[in-house]
């Protein structure tokens, strides 16, 4: 897979970039606030039409105008596809070669990115709806059914709230959507720890390369409040089973409360160093890298699912990584042959990443230009 | 200056669902020029729709008459009511022409978000009905979706304990080979659901 060209239209303070980038690095520099992660973002949007960042999608249409459009020509599985969405008057509509797209599943099944912003470093460290988050991001790119099953779960689960909030329900209106949500629930345990089983023993070892922690790292899916059941071999009607009884278990509880308090909403993702929390007691250095480590495994994963790697987007990592760890993300990369896109502050940090073949863009003030001063002033 | 009796049938077409104001315009205009007596023949047939169609005080489908066909029909077997969401899935079950029980039309599903509860639904009716005992089975035919499932999980807490037989409708792949058709939830729920030959 490999994006061939790219336009963007009125897209938050891009009003009007084109270009074609590179096969391998295309290395976007710019001060803050200039746009640089906007072009990630408008790409990231183009491959799952999905925002990067949290926030309506009015806020994607470039201020006093009333759209946005993003364009890219793919190279996908030997034939060439254009894919276009537009942003505006809060909805969002795809095409793909002209024709709206009807579904985002279409698309999903062929392109596939992988983003990793300074945000994502935090995630050892910062709340467990951002290792969530970022759990599930890896599980819509490896399995492409899950964005409507866990919408299920996220309706079933909405519902029931709601229901809690209404007050005392006859029993069987309650239970009949406890089951509903039980099993909707117990497809998303075992989507995550499919994954999880695929993505921890690649990241362990990613990490034993790049961690210089003698400790090894183990990272595990474990569904809080779920009793008795042995979640690593249960199948699925058990993992509904035990979720339903937890569920009911909780009724009262969760009635006073108005919300449900046990399910794949609720979980965490543990992360772990030689047995102990990293979250508490693992080092700055030692948590970025333990992100790094799930990142290159999740790109490695879906290289061997997929047949092909995945585009990737790097927004302003390296500034955020010790020189040691990002010149080895920044090897991996130039090894990998993945189409890669970066943005940093600085130019000279990327360079690892970059080849004869590099494209680099200048990005001031919206503007994005090709740019071999910028790289000049910068490398010095 | 259009006139007013036009501009008020354009209103009133256009608030139609589907409909547009242009398209709305249209069809006054096709009305307008129709011959005969297609506007008073038009006119009669909306009136009645309304004032003569009603739900059968049974199963709730649409009839103008005390009892709807399928109530009525002494061939058909009572001994299986189908009960499903809206008149609309009833008649496209009836397509099937497979189908040889009763319905009962239960006119929504179970939807907390929606403010839809089982009062609001022909449940307390569906009860009633299975009070003289003719009914063995039941099959709740509600979308596989997240309320279809939970108003026939619900239903099924209420019919079991009655003795009732109640079975769910399958889900999966639409028959005719579009496997290529399918989308990736159905598909991957019909690879989990697969069953040896």
């Amino acid at each position: 897979m490999r994006l061939l060209s790219l336009q963007v239209r009125d897209f938050r303070n891009l009003s009007q970039v084109s270009l074609a980038p590179s096969e391998h690095a295309t290395i976007a520099v710019g001060q803050n606030g200039q746009g640089k992660t906007n072009l990630l973002e408008a790409l990231y949007l183009l491959a799952t039409l999905k925002p990067l960042r949290a926030g309506r999608l009015s806020e994607l249409v470039r201020w006093g105008t009333q759209s946005a459009r993003v364009v890219g020509r793919f190279l996908l599985k030997g034939a060439e596809r254009e894919i276009a969405v537009e942003v505006g008057g809060g909805v969002r509509q795809a095409f793909v070669d002209g024709k709206k797209a009807a579904s985002l599943e279409d698309y999903f099944g062929g392109v596939s990115v992988v983003a990793f912003t300074p945000d994502d470093l935090e995630v050892v460290k910062g709340g467990p709806d951002a290792r969530r988050t970022f759990l599930d991001r890896a599980v819509f790119n490896r399995f492409p059914a899950y964005l409507k099953e866990s919408r299920e779960y996220g309706r079933a689960l909405k519902n029931r709230n709601r229901l809690l909030r209404a007050g005392p329900v006859e029993p069987a209106y309650l239970e009949a959507y406890d089951e509903t949500l039980a099993r909707a629930g117990a497809r998303v345990y075992v989507r995550r720890r499919a994954l999880m089983a695929e993505l921890g023993p690649r990241a362990r070892a990613t990490f034993e390369a790049i961690g210089r922690t003698p400790e090894p790292a183990a990272y595990g899916y474990h569904p809080a409040h779920l009793g008795e059941v042995d979640f690593a071999t249960a199948d699925e009607a058990t993992l509904a089973g035990a979720l339903r009884e937890a569920l009911a278990t909780r009724t009262r509880r969760d009635g006073e409360r108005g919300f449900t308090s046990v399910g794949p909403h609720v979980d965490d993702v543990t992360v772990t160093l030689g047995k102990r929390s990293a979250r508490a007691y693992a080092s700055q250095g030692q948590q970025r890298a333990l992100v790094l480590g799930w990142k290159i495994a999740e790109i490695e994963n879906l290289e061997a699912a997929l047949g092909f790697l995945p585009l990737l987007l790097l927004d302003d990592v390296s500034s955020e990584l010790d020189p040691e760890r990002n010149a080895y993300l920044m090897n991996y990369l130039s090894a990998s042959g993945a189409q890669v896109f970066l943005t940093t502050t600085d130019g000279s940090l990327v360079r690892g990443a970059a080849a004869e073949d590099s494209l680099w863009l200048g990005v001031r003030a919206g503007e994005v230009t090709s740019a071999g001063a910028v790289l000049e002033s910068s490398s010095v | 200056m259009t006139p007013d009796p036009l501009n008020r049938l354009v209103a009133q077409l256009a608030k139609l669902p589907g409909i547009g104001e242009k398209t709305a315009q249209r069809l006054a205009f096709h009305i307008l020029r129709a011959p005969g007596e297609y506007a008073a023949e038009l006119s009669q047939a909306i009136r009645e729709v309304k004032e003569k169609v009603h739900l059968c005080t049974r199963c709730f489908s649409l009839t103008d008459t005390e009892l709807c066909g399928f109530c009525r029909d002494s061939k058909r077997d009572e001994r299986t009511l189908c009960v499903v969401e809206t008149f609309a899935d009833l008649m496209a079950l009836e397509r099937t022409r497979e189908f040889k029980g009763r319905y009962h039309v239960l006119h929504g599903v179970l939807s907390p978000l929606d403010g839809v509860g089982p009062e609001q639904l022909r449940i307390k009716e569906l009860l009633e009905r299975l009070g003289d005992g003719r009914v063995e089975e039941l099959i709740l035919a509600t979308n596989p979706d997240v309320e279809g499932e939970a108003t026939a999980l619900y239903l099924t807490r209420l019919l079991k304990p009655m003795g009732l037989r109640v079975s769910r409708i399958a889900q999966g792949l639409p028959m005719g080979g579009d496997l290529e058709y399918a989308d990736q939830a159905t598909l991957a729920k019909a690879l989990s659901a697969r069953r040896e030959l």
